[in-house]
């Protein structure tokens, strides 16, 4: 039987964070409200209070600031989607929308939602965690930040504290030159998840040399995984030097980070040997972006 | 007292939170129209739109509607006259069973307003998030182009 519960409307944010902290583990905070509905009909969750957060709107913007991208909690997947027009980045993330679930379930859906659900194979996460994006928490005391890769630890396990929310996802921009990022990963049709995905961000300073390099990998471990050591063989690199072989080499450094399981979806081999041609076609797309020409 | 606004007119449901908007509609207010299948957000069948945007709606609860305009497929007819998605599925054949096709059309409204010219392919992706199990997609791709070209379907719902 799934749960009776009580439904509570939170006004703004200190209300669904007092609420939290009342409650505690009998509360459940609804944003969109799709994973949780489903996971209250599967009975995977059992709450005895549902915090519906839907009505703080002030957390539903999308933002590209000068230094820095800063998307809301509650921004819909809708919004995102239709964000494209704001920043190259955005079109990159309005792009990775178009594979989540399906038209109607973006209406609804958030940001911040898709976030704390912290699916390994969630499409979002490994771009953020490429992106090197900040992960802003309000709590009673005020907000703390925490970098995207932290902020996952373990399946539908975040860095969030009891009575804490995620406020928003702040992308930093470079001072100088741009970024570049792309996603890429395996699924069978449309309105599906990925069997295993990769993600890769490369910023470029205006003297032609790649400073920063960020790869986020998703459906190969319990949480989304990083690679600093592939990403720091590639950063020094002038990008017109930049070969093909450096790319694949990183990809082979980041892909030796997987734990993938064998499940219904696809087998723990077949998760190894595509996750390093996912990230090495990402960076590929990440470095012709920047006019790279791939010697 | 929780009052819906659907298809423009107030009505109230049950006080219960603990109910998708699907239930509501059905149970309290009758709107059968509203099909649940997969009660999954997977299938579609359940679409109406919400502030004109389509939702499943097994995968909201009923007071997260409060506020809202809600549209289900006896919204869409103007008295005797269908609405064109709704003549264009008709014309078209764009359903066998019919048990999505009030999803479908309601997809195909939220999509039309979004892309009002759309090639077979746009439509085909666009209307991803339903299934059909008579598998009438070839016909129901002719209904949405069909219904593309009529002109008051260009208009907001």
């Amino acid at each position: 039987m799934k749960s009776r519960f009580t439904y509570q409307r939170a006004n703004n944010p200190g209300e669904a964070i007092a609420l939290l902290a009342q409650h505690g583990d009998d509360a459940k905070i609804w944003a969109g409200g799709t994973d949780m509905t489903l996971h209250w009909q599967r009975e995977i969750v059992t709450p005895k209070i549902c915090i519906d957060i839907r009505g703080l709107s002030h957390l539903d913007f999308i933002a590209a600031e000068s230094d820095a991208i800063r998307i809301g909690a509650m921004a819909s997947l809708a919004a995102l989607e239709r964000s494209d027009g704001q920043h190259h980045i955005l079109a990159m993330l309005s792009d990775i929308t178009k594979l989540m679930c399906t038209p109607q379930t973006r209406t609804l859906a958030t940001v911040g939602g898709n976030m704390c659900n912290a699916s390994p194979a969630a499409d979002l996460s490994p771009a953020f965690v490429a992106l090197d994006a900040r992960m802003v928490i309000l709590g009673a005391d005020g907000t703390r930040e925490v970098a995207a890769v932290e902020f996952f630890t373990g399946v539908n396990r975040t860095d969030l504290g009891a009575a804490e929310l995620l406020q928003e996802v702040v992308i930093p921009l470079p001072a100088d030159g741009d970024v570049q990022g792309s996603y890429r990963r395996i699924d069978r049709t449309v309105v599906d998840i990925a069997l295993v995905n990769g993600s890769a961000a490369v910023a470029v300073g205006s003297d032609g040399v790649i400073s920063k390099v960020g790869i986020g990998m998703g459906a190969v471990a319990p949480v989304i995984l990083d690679a600093p050591d592939a990403a720091s063989t590639l950063e020094g690199k002038t990008l017109a030097d930049v070969t093909r072989d450096d790319l694949a080499n990183a990809a082979a450094i980041a892909a030796k980070h997987a734990k993938p399981i064998t499940d219904v979806r696809a087998s723990a081999g077949y998760r190894q040997d595509m996750l390093e041609v996912m990230v090495r076609r990402a960076l590929e797309d990440a470095i012709t972006k920047h006019g790279g020409t791939l010697q | 007292m929780t009052v819906l606004r659907v298809n423009g007119r107030n009505m109230e449901i049950s006080d219960r939170g603990d109910r998708t908007l699907a239930d509501a509609l059905r149970i309290d207010l009758g709107l059968i129209g509203t099909r649940v299948s997969c009660a999954e957000g997977e299938c579609g069948s359940c679409t109406v739109l919400m502030d004109g945007e389509p939702v499943t709606a097994c995968l909201m609860l009923a007071p997260q509607a409060e506020g809202h305009e809600i549209t289900t497929i006896e919204g869409l007819a103007d008295g005797d006259e269908l609405d064109p998605v709704q003549q264009a599925f008709i014309e078209e054949q764009g359903f066998q069973c019919g048990f999505c096709t009030p999803g479908l059309i309601l997809s195909a409204k939220a999509f039309l307003k979004e892309n009002p010219n759309p090639t077979a392919n746009e439509v085909a992706v666009g209307m991803s998030g339903n299934i059909c199990r008579c598998g009438a997609y070839p016909y129901i791709v002719k209904a949405v182009l069909r219904a593309a070209d009529a002109p008051r379907a260009k208009q907001p719902a």
